[in-house]
């Protein structure tokens, strides 16, 4: 079995471009349309990673990142926020709710694979 | 960008407008026009129809050294390329959701994309294609588009009332809009060597 990810972005198209990508490397991936579709999925399993876009409708991504602190399956699952905000100021609200890696949009998904790689081993 | 914002009043239409450039995008919630010409780019004019915030923006996908034309039509199948177009639509989504926005209200209206050179490749066919595909699985319903042909628009959007005059470039008097195209073709090429990935 392939190491669990959750992936959540509002985007249909990132949600099957990034989704394949990470399932042709072999992860197992679930994915979720907002924060509060993802808080629901993280009630149900227990994620190796949880990789989360920023501006979502009702929940973004930096609330669900508090949400996943809070949650018994999640609370230590490394987060990453895959976004086309860049800012240090946004990177340092994501740092603070408890993100590991930030990566800006566009990115290649080989980036995203590799970063995958040296948090998860 | 938008502190670097290309603000004039139009006379003609009686509006402040925005003018945006190739890579821009706009969104607002007022009373504002916005403006730009495009040659092989592509512009989405997307509209909330609820709340009527809306926003334009104006980009063209990067194509490979020795893409023919079959490939550049299937350009959607490179997630390479592809990804570019999706951020540029992203973003300018994401903006209008920001402001309070809702994406299952949202409607296109889609221009641009012209074959404005005799080159091999077809630029524009890749692009239509692209937004055409983008559009649909993000279930985004095209309300009206003006798209293709050999000619450079100028096109006026007013997101307040989702309307859009487009004026038709019939004699380039020099190469302007040729010569902008092929400068962000070539800024693009450098942007992809870039990939921001920082840890926290």
């Amino acid at each position: 079995m392939g190491k669990k990810i959750l992936f959540v972005d509002d985007s249909t198209s990132m949600r099957e471009i990034v989704g394949m990508a990470m399932s042709d490397a072999g992860y197992e991936v679930t994915t979720a349309e907002d924060g509060n579709d993802g808080v629901g999925k993280m009630e149900n399993d227990k994620f190796d990673a949880i990789i989360s876009d920023l501006n979502m409708p009702n929940m973004n991504g930096i609330e669900m990142i508090k949400a996943a602190k809070n949650n018994a399956n999640n609370k230590f699952t490394p987060v990453i926020m895959l976004t086309t905000e860049s800012s240090d100021d946004m990177k340092q609200q994501g740092k603070d709710a408890g993100a590991k890696v930030w990566i800006v949009k566009p990115f290649k998904p080989d980036q995203l694979i590799d970063v995958l790689k040296k948090l998860l081993g | 960008m938008n502190d670097s914002v290309n603000r004039y009043w139009d006379n003609r239409f009686k509006r402040q407008t925005v003018k945006i450039l190739p890579g821009d995008y706009y969104v607002c919630d007022g009373q504002e026009m916005i403006v730009t010409v495009l040659g092989s780019c592509i512009s989405a004019c997307i509209q909330d129809q609820v709340t009527k915030i809306g926003g334009m923006n104006h980009f063209m996908l990067p194509t490979k050294k020795g893409h023919d034309y079959e490939q550049s039509v299937n350009i959607t199948d490179d997630t390479d390329t592809a990804r570019y177009g999706n951020v540029a639509m992203e973003r300018l989504i994401n903006d209008i959701v920001k402001l309070g926005g809702n994406r299952h209200s949202m409607r296109a209206k889609i221009f641009g994309g012209g074959r404005i050179t005799n080159t091999r490749i077809d630029i524009g066919a890749g692009n239509i294609s692209f937004v055409h595909e983008y559009l649909h699985t993000e279930g985004i319903q095209i309300l009206s588009e003006d798209v293709g042909n050999i000619y450079p628009r100028k096109v006026y959007y007013i997101p307040e009332i989702n309307e859009v005059y487009v004026k038709i470039i019939q004699h380039m008097n020099n190469t302007t809009i040729i010569d902008r195209d092929i400068s962000y073709i070539h800024s693009l090429d450098k942007y992809d060597t870039e990939g921001q990935v920082s840890f926290l």
